[in-house]
């Protein structure tokens, strides 16, 4: 069994010992919000890196999926579990949508709509106060049905909880690209679209895809995290929630997927690792970070494994 | 009735003028580097916080608020090229850049943002108006200090029009944007010229944010949401294209000015993202076309 | 020598282009630059001027390495550069375009003094002073990228398929003024892929091929040989 193999399987038993390990509510809260920012980290990873279309709003389909479960538990009613579905659906959905007049544009110019549609979202969810309960956002409603009656059994629960559907989504995404037709053809889109489109491959259908996954993967990010947190408002829809992904995708790896799920929960825990020295330093420390890597490591940590002008591309 | 038309398009000239600052130096950056600067707003914001700094704290005078505005958002501007983008350039070699430099410049917003929360902390900031009194127009009246930012800005923008077009660095400036390599044939330092591109934009943004400060408030975010607001902008006008970003912030501020008449106000802002994205859509050249580049 | 290259080697990264390549421009001499598409002639001016680096090899000027220098500072030596697409700022005037060729001149008078110098030269130019440099017809671009070059009275030009594209009238042109120019004094590096034309002022000729030297001589040299003529002069042998 390989290195990454050996490690992703140990990475998971801990992960999944964790309650277990350390069973304090407030380290447990920091690795369900990991865990939340490890999934969204993977999914504009999925989007962005592996299939190269740089997206910049990943925030609105994060906030699409966390106000969509808010919404389907407070207002309809649904179970938490269908909330989640919910979530992704919507999220998915309107990045599918969003994904038709993104098919035009390249470059700088796909990175700013999207930064545009994510503004929209958060002016919306800022705004309009009988949808989204306005700059206070939405906040009475109930979490998963069944949760143990102490604190810290509920923490544990929603930790294994968020663990299980994201690291399921995180691993479907990693099926999706590694073992499948799709993922040969977000890479050829990578590397050359136009190359791509001469050999056949259908772009437009798996770009589409692309969008449609990776805005799925963000939405299910933030039901998960309506549910954890049981508040969500316009601040989850800001451009510093990309920004903090990105640079996340960056320090990992951009294009392997796994590497921003590490770089998410490293990154992570250095943030909250900070917090405790002064609230500011860490958002300094991150902008530091991405700096840095991106001049210095474009390929991340997943690149520090492979060197020479070969794994320039990684996928392994 | 007139009045109120008369006072919406007073607001939205004035604030066509900030944003004409803000918009005009993001275009320059963008058609000269090629990069597209994400913590332009930062700038903004040092500008207004170096403006307050040396008013209300070192009690200067308003001329000299500006003026270390303009000049301290300058320096910053100068060495980002060298600093940052320069040893990108290097390790990029002859490779696609793809949107490294966009998250490199995204890198920066971030730490200079949380820098000035971590520097001045978060409480908004203001400054007393620097010219006093308001000039009667019979129908409306308008204050000096409004009239101020927008002679200002004019003046400045002029100004930049008259260096890019009349003299040699300026046209040494045009030059790299629309041909690097015939620039360097005829012996363009480019390096020095990318930096000056970059301290020149930051300095107007710089002035922006030091104008503004009397009208509204400084706080170590101000400028992110103009950021976003001047990319829609830039658009519009054709990126790259110093007169098209110039001519589309006042169609933009205008057009948020009157669209109070029809719209509840807080919807204003949408109007810049949903202009942006229909261009993008349907024009994407934008209103006057994107100076031609490599 | 004034211009020496000296086994230069030379690519794009993993993708070696000169593969140890020698040429040379005596002062006061027009050497030609020929050889079948990929050999690397616009390569190898490429790498003189700068925008390439050598990886081994040496170029001199009057005996001074230039290796390794940026195009700018390359040309503060004394040497020029025509693209082969012209290289013009297309959204400047003729008189701008001009203008910014003088920049490394010192004061607006030396340039004002050289526009009018050079607009002299091409008076075709001088009627068109204010119009967009885009807007030219492809013969008046080639004129303007030459007369741009001269801005700064360089002591070798190099010139990268001044004929390409261009109809007889201007190919003419431009070959006048190459000679012309050579009386003056100048030196020239001319890569051609018309053939005649450049035989037909050049003093001495290199044949360029796959990236390194097939040969080189004369004018009369090169005819004189069949395979020459055969391989690189598009001439049957009998």
């Amino acid at each position: 069994m390989s290195a990454r193999r050996v490690g992703l399987l140990v990475a998971g038993v801990v992960a999944a010992l964790l309650p277990a390990l350390l069973p304090h509510p407030f380290v447990l809260t920091l690795a369900t919000q990991a865990v939340v920012w490890a999934l969204l980290a993977a999914s504009w990873d999925l989007l962005s890196g592996y299939t190269g279309q740089v997206s910049f709003g990943h925030a609105g389909f994060f906030a699409l999926g966390a106000y969509g479960a808010a919404t389907a538990t407070k207002h309809a009613d649904l179970s938490p579990w269908l909330g989640l579905l919910a979530g992704a659906l919507l999220a998915g959905l309107v990045g599918l949508l969003a994904g038709f007049p993104a098919l035009r544009l390249r470059g700088h110019y796909l990175a700013l709509v999207t930064l545009g549609l994510a503004e929209i979202v958060r002016l919306v969810a800022q705004n309009w106060l009988a949808l989204t309960g306005g700059p206070f956002g939405i906040h009475d409603f109930r979490s998963f049905p069944g949760l143990p009656a102490t604190a810290l059994g509920q923490r544990q629960a929603v930790y294994l909880i968020t663990l299980g559907v994201a690291g399921a989504a995180v691993a479907a995404m990693l099926w999706l690209c590694e073992r499948t037709r799709a993922g040969q053809a977000f890479r050829a889109i990578r590397e050359d679209e136009v190359l791509a489109a001469h050999l056949g491959i259908n772009t437009t259908g798996w770009k589409l895809l692309a969008f449609a996954v990776s805005s799925a993967g963000a939405g299910l990010a933030g039901a998960l995290y309506a549910y954890y947190i049981n508040l969500v408002s316009p601040v989850v829809a800001s451009a510093a929630t990309t920004s903090l992904v990105i640079g996340m995708a960056v320090f990992g790896g951009l294009g392997t997927l796994w590497g921003p799920v590490l770089g998410a929960i490293l990154l992570f825990g250095l943030s909250e690792g900070l917090r405790f020295v002064g609230v500011v330093y860490n958002l300094i420390a991150i902008g530091l970070v991405i700096m840095v890597f991106v001049i210095f490591l474009p390929r991340g940590l997943a690149g520090l494994r492979s060197s020479g002008p070969g794994a320039l591309r990684s996928s392994e | 009735m007139l009045d109120t038309v008369l006072e919406f398009a007073i607001q939205g000239v004035v604030l066509g003028g900030l944003y004409g600052l803000f918009a005009v130096g993001l275009s320059l950056i963008f058609g000269v580097l090629d990069v597209i600067n994400v913590a332009h707003g930062e700038f903004f914001a040092l500008g207004g916080y170096l403006a307050v700094g040396a008013i209300a704290l070192l009690h200067l005078p308003a001329g000299a608020g500006v003026a270390g505005a303009a000049l301290g958002a300058f320096l910053l501007g100068l060495a980002v090229y060298p600093v940052l983008i320069a040893p990108l350039k290097r390790r990029l070699g002859r490779r696609p850049a793809g949107p490294l430099y966009l998250v490199l410049t995204l890198g920066l917003s971030t730490f200079l943002q949380s820098s000035l929360l971590a520097v001045a902390g978060g409480d908004y900031l203001q400054v007393q108006s620097y010219v006093r009194g308001i000039l009667d127009l019979g129908v409306t009246a308008v204050s000096y200090q409004r009239l101020l930012v927008l002679a200002t800005a004019l003046v400045l923008l002029l100004g930049l029009f008259a260096f890019l077009r009349f003299h040699r660095l300026g046209l040494a400036v045009r030059a790299v944007a629309q041909n690097p390599d015939a620039a360097q044939a005829v012996g363009i330092d480019l390096p020095r010229i990318f930096a000056l591109t970059l301290g020149l934009g930051a300095a107007l943004a710089g002035v922006g944010g030091a104008l503004m400060a009397p009208l509204f408030n400084v706080y170590p975010a101000v400028g992110f949401p103009l950021t976003i607001k001047a990319f829609a902008i830039t658009i519009l006008g054709g990126m790259g294209n110093l007169a098209g970003a110039l001519l589309a912030s006042f169609v933009i501020s205008l057009a948020e000015a009157f669209s109070v008449m029809v719209i509840p106000s807080q919807w204003q802002n949408l109007i810049a993202f949903v202009v942006m994205i229909v261009v993008l859509l349907l024009r994407p050249q934008g209103l006057l076309g994107r100076a031609r580049t490599r | 020598m004034l211009l020496s290259v000296e086994d230069v080697h030379a690519g794009y990264g993993p993708l070696e282009i000169l593969q140890g390549v020698s040429v040379g421009v005596e002062a006061g001499q027009i050497a030609g630059v020929i050889g079948p598409n990929g050999a690397g002639k616009s390569t190898l001016l490429k790498t003189i001027f700068g925008y390439l680096r050598p990886t081994t090899g040496a170029v001199r000027l009057d005996g001074r390495a230039l290796a390794g220098l940026r195009p700018d500072r390359v040309m503060r030596t004394g040497l020029a550069y025509v693209a082969q697409d012209g290289g013009l700022f297309p959204d400047m005037s003729v008189h701008d375009n001009l203008v910014v060729g003088g920049h490394t001149l010192p004061r607006r008078r030396a340039v004002r003094a050289a526009a009018d110098e050079v607009l002299a030269r091409f008076p075709l130019l001088g009627e068109r002073r204010r119009q967009l440099a885009g807007s030219l017809s492809g013969g008046e671009q080639r004129l303007l990228a030459l007369a741009r070059a001269l801005m700064t009275r360089p002591r070798v030009l190099l010139l990268d398929e001044p004929s390409a594209a261009l109809a007889p009238r201007y190919i003419d042109r431009v070959y006048e003024t190459v000679a012309e120019l050579n009386r003056g004094g100048l030196a020239l590096l001319i890569v051609e892929q018309n053939v005649e034309a450049i035989l037909a002022v050049a003093h001495r000729v290199f044949v360029l091929d796959l990236g390194r030297n097939a040969f080189d001589g004369t004018p009369a040299t090169l005819r004189g040989s069949d395979r020459v003529r055969r391989l690189y002069l598009g001439e049957d042998a009998a």
